[in-house]
C-alpha cells in the first residue's frame, strides 16, 4: 500500500494582466510561500526535500529554464528540482508528479511553484503563442487559435446535447460573479462587476458560439502548493490538511479532428466516442480517480469542484465527462443551477479560469488551492465573505485540462 | 563474444543527405533576423518599476522529413494522404505509421486523395491570432477529405458565414501555383457547385448579428 499524499497549504499572488507587472516572478514565488507560512507556521523551507516547477511556455518568460531563477532565489541550492510542462494541464501534472514522488517513499515534503507571464506580449500574440501547442504544421496558420478549436468542438456538442448559448452563458455568469468575492481574482481586480446572461450574449464574437465573456482571462500570476506525507501533515498542520484520495491522468489526440474513429478510444468506449465533442481524457482520468478514491456516484459522493473552465462551454462538457449528467440530462442539469453556490454541487466557487484567471502554469495549482481552502475551512479568511463558501464540504474534485482536451487530470481531495 | 565496431571514414555520412535543388525565398521585406535586441524601456514616475522591451526574431527550419510528400503535394495542387497497408485506415493530416496498436507502428503508404470533403463541425471566428486578424471573420471547418478517418481544419470560403452547415459537401480549392508556399494555407474549402444554402432561420440570424460587427471592426485595423 503506497503512502497517503496530503496537501497542507498553498497560496497564489493576485492574478492580473499587465501592463506593469506587480512583482518579479521569483518575488511572487517567495510571497506565496510566506503566505503559506502564515497559515502553517510550523512549515520551514528547510523541510522541503523536492521542488517541482509548473510552467507552460518559455515563449512568455523569454527565458529558458526560468525555474532555475526562482529556485536559486528561494535559497534552495542543493535541493533536487525539475520542471513539469503539460500544456494547460501543467499544474495538474505537477501535482501528479509530486504525488508519485511521495507515494514512492522517495520524498516527504514537496513544494510546487507554478507561474505564467502572459502579459509579456499582446493578447493576440499571446493567443498565437498558446496556439503553438496545437500542431502548427496543420492548424495554426489556418486562423486557428484555441478558442476557435474549442468553439468548433462546442458548437457540435451543444447541438447534440440540446444545450443553448444561454445555458452556457449562465456558467460564465456564475464563475465571474463568484470571482467578485475573491480579492485575488483577475475579474475582481479588473472588470470588477457582476454580470448577467444578457451581458454574455451581447459580448463580442470570439468564435461562434463562444463570445468574449465565455472565455477565460490571460493572466500573470504565481502559485505555491505544499504537498507531503501524512506523517508530516500531522506534525505541522494537524487540523487543516486534506488527502489526495484519488488521481487520474489521461491523454487524447493533439488535433481534435483526429478523435473520430480513433482505435485507442474505440477499444475502450466503443465506436463513435469521443468524436470531436466529448473530452475522453477527462472521462478516462475521472474514472481512474473515482476508482482510486472509492467514488461510486460522483453527484452524491462529491460536494463541489474546481474545474478547468477555459470556456463556459468546456465547463458544461466537463460536467458530462465527470459523469454528472448524460446527453438526455445535461441541459436540465445546467438549468437547475446545480453547480451554483446554492446548488448541490457548486463548481468553481473560487471563480475558476473565467473569473480568477488562467496564468497557465499556475492555473491547476490555483484550483487545488481553492479546493484546499474549502476543505480546510479557510474560505472566510481567504475570500471576502462566506457567500462563496461551500457548506461543510468533505470531498472536492479538481480538474486540470490541456490542449483541445489533449491531456487531462482529475483529483479527489478529502478533508481530514 | 567479440564486439565488432565499424569505423567510418570521417567524411563519410551514415545517411545520404538530400540534395536540395529547388530553393525559393519569399521573405517579406519587413521580416528580419536580429536575434535578441533590447529596443526600449519605460520607468514609472516614482522610479520603482521598470519594463524593458526585448525583440527576438529567429529563422526556423521546419524539416518535414517523412511528412514531406504532403507539403510537396500542396505545391503541386494535390492532397496527399497516407494509408495503412494492414488495416486500411487512411489519414489527412498524415500519419507515417499506423495509429492502430494491433498494426504495431506499421509504416503507411502514400495515397492521393480526391479534392472533395465533408464538413464534420464548424465555427465562425470573430477573433484570432495576430497573423490572422485581417482575414476575419473566418469560417473554420473540420472536414473529412476523401477516405480520411480524421477531420482536417481549414478555412471555408465563398459563402456567407451564417450559411455553413454540418455535413455540407465541399471542394478543395488551391491558390494559383505561383502563390503556393507548401503550407496548408495553399488551399481552402468551398461549397461544391450544386450546394445551395437553406433559408434564413433564427440561428442564422443570430450568427449574422454577431458577425456583422466583425466586418466593421476589421476595417478599422491598420
Amino acid at each position: 500500500m503506497s503512502r497517503k499524499v496530503c496537501i497542507i497549504g498553498g497560496a497564489t499572488t493576485p492574478f492580473d494582466y499587465g501592463p506593469t507587472g506587480f512583482e518579479s516572478i521569483e518575488g511572487g514565488a517567495a510571497e506565496c510561500i510566506k503566505e503559506t507560512q502564515q497559515d502553517v507556521p510550523e512549515f520551514s523551507l528547510r523541510d522541503l526535500d523536492l521542488m517541482i516547477y509548473s510552467h507552460f511556455s518559455v515563449h512568455f518568460s523569454h527565458q529558458l529554464a526560468p525555474e532555475w531563477i526562482i529556485h536559486d532565489h528561494l535559497g534552495l541550492v542543493g535541493l533536487p528540482h525539475y520542471r513539469v510542462e503539460n500544456g494547460g494541464n501543467t499544474g495538474g501534472s505537477a501535482l501528479y508528479a509530486a504525488a508519485l514522488a511521495i507515494m514512492s517513499g522517495h520524498h516527504d515534503v514537496v513544494g510546487i511553484v507554478g507561474w505564467e507571464t502572459m502579459d509579456s506580449v499582446s493578447q493576440s500574440q499571446g493567443s498565437e503563442f498558446i496556439a503553438m501547442a496545437s500542431d502548427i504544421r496543420y492548424e495554426l496558420m489556418v486562423g486557428g487559435i484555441y478558442p476557435i478549436y474549442y468553439a468548433a468542438m462546442a458548437n457540435k456538442w451543444m447541438k447534440e446535447n440540446h444545450v443553448t448559448e444561454e445555458d452556457v452563458a449562465t456558467i460564465a455568469v456564475k464563475n465571474k460573479n463568484n470571482a467578485m468575492d475573491n480579492p485575488k481574482a483577475q475579474w475582481y481586480r479588473n472588470d470588477h462587476r457582476y454580470i448577467t446572461v444578457d451581458d454574455v450574449m451581447n459580448s463580442r464574437l470570439i468564435s461562434y458560439p463562444i463570445k468574449k465573456y465565455d472565455c477565460c482571462l490571460m493572466s500573470r500570476g504565481v502559485a505555491f502548493l505544499l504537498v507531503c506525507t501524512e506523517e508530516y501533515a500531522k506534525k505541522v498542520n494537524p487540523d487543516h490538511y486534506v488527502t489526495v484520495d484519488g488521481m487520474g491522468l489521461s491523454s487524447c489526440t493533439i488535433r481534435a479532428g483526429d478523435r473520430l474513429n480513433n482505435p485507442g478510444w474505440t477499444e475502450r468506449y466503443g465506436p463513435g466516442y469521443p468524436g470531436m465533442t466529448e473530452f475522453a481524457a477527462c472521462r478516462n482520468s475521472a474514472e481512474k480517480a473515482y476508482k482510486m478514491a472509492g467514488i461510486k456516484d460522483p453527484l452524491k459522493d462529491i460536494d463541489f469542484g474546481e474545474i478547468h473552465d477555459a470556456f463556459s462551454t468546456s465547463e458544461a462538457q466537463i460536467y458530462k465527462a465527470l459523469g454528472f449528467a448524460d446527453e438526455k440530462t445535461i441541459a436540465k442539469f445546467i438549468r437547475d443551477e446545480r453547480t451554483t453556490m446554492h446548488g448541490d454541487i457548486p463548481m468553481n466557487p473560487g471563480g475558476g479560469l473565467l473569473g480568477y484567471g488562467h496564468p497557465v502554469g499556475a492555473t491547476g495549482l490555483m484550483s487545488m488551492i481553492e479546493c484546499y481552502y474549502q476543505l480546510a475551512g479557510m474560505i472566510p479568511q481567504k475570500h471576502l465573505s462566506k457567500k462563496t463558501e461551500v457548506p461543510d464540504p468533505e470531498c472536492g474534485v479538481v480538474n486540470s485540462h490541456a490542449g483541445t482536451g489533449t491531456s487531462i487530470s482529475n483529483f479527489i481531495l478529502r478533508r481530514h | 563474444m567479440t564486439l565488432s565496431v565499424v569505423m567510418k571514414n570521417k567524411k563519410e555520412k551514415f545517411a545520404d543527405p538530400p540534395n536540395f535543388t529547388e530553393k525559393k525565398e519569399y521573405r517579406p521585406a519587413d521580416v528580419t533576423e536580429k536575434g535578441l535586441v533590447f529596443v526600449g524601456h519605460e520607468i514609472s514616475e516614482d522610479r520603482t518599476v521598470m519594463n524593458q522591451f526585448l525583440h527576438y526574431d529567429q529563422l526556423y527550419t521546419i524539416r518535414h522529413g517523412w511528412n514531406s510528400r504532403f507539403f510537396i503535394g500542396l505545391l503541386e495542387g494535390k492532397i496527399m494522404g497516407t494509408r495503412c497497408p494492414k488495416c486500411g485506415d487512411s489519414w489527412v493530416p498524415v500519419r507515417t505509421h499506423c495509429w492502430n496498436l494491433d498494426c504495431n507502428l506499421q509504416k503507411t503508404e502514400w495515397v492521393e486523395m480526391p479534392l472533395t470533403a465533408q464538413v464534420h463541425t464548424w465555427t465562425i471566428a470573430g477573433w484570432s491570432g495576430r497573423s490572422s486578424l485581417k482575414r476575419l471573420p473566418i469560417i473554420l471547418v473540420y472536414a473529412n477529405i476523401g477516405t480520411s478517418k480524421v477531420a482536417m481544419a481549414n478555412e471555408l470560403h465563398g459563402m456567407n458565414p451564417w450559411d455553413v452547415e454540418f455535413g455540407m459537401p465541399l471542394k478543395i480549392v488551391f491558390k494559383p501555383k505561383e502563390q503556393r508556399v507548401g503550407a496548408v494555407t495553399d488551399f481552402h474549402f468551398e461549397p461544391v457547385d450544386f450546394w445551395k444554402p437553406t433559408p434564413m432561420n433564427p440561428e442564422k440570424q443570430r450568427i449574422k448579428d454577431l458577425v456583422m460587427p466583425v466586418y466593421e471592426w476589421v476595417k478599422t485595423l491598420k
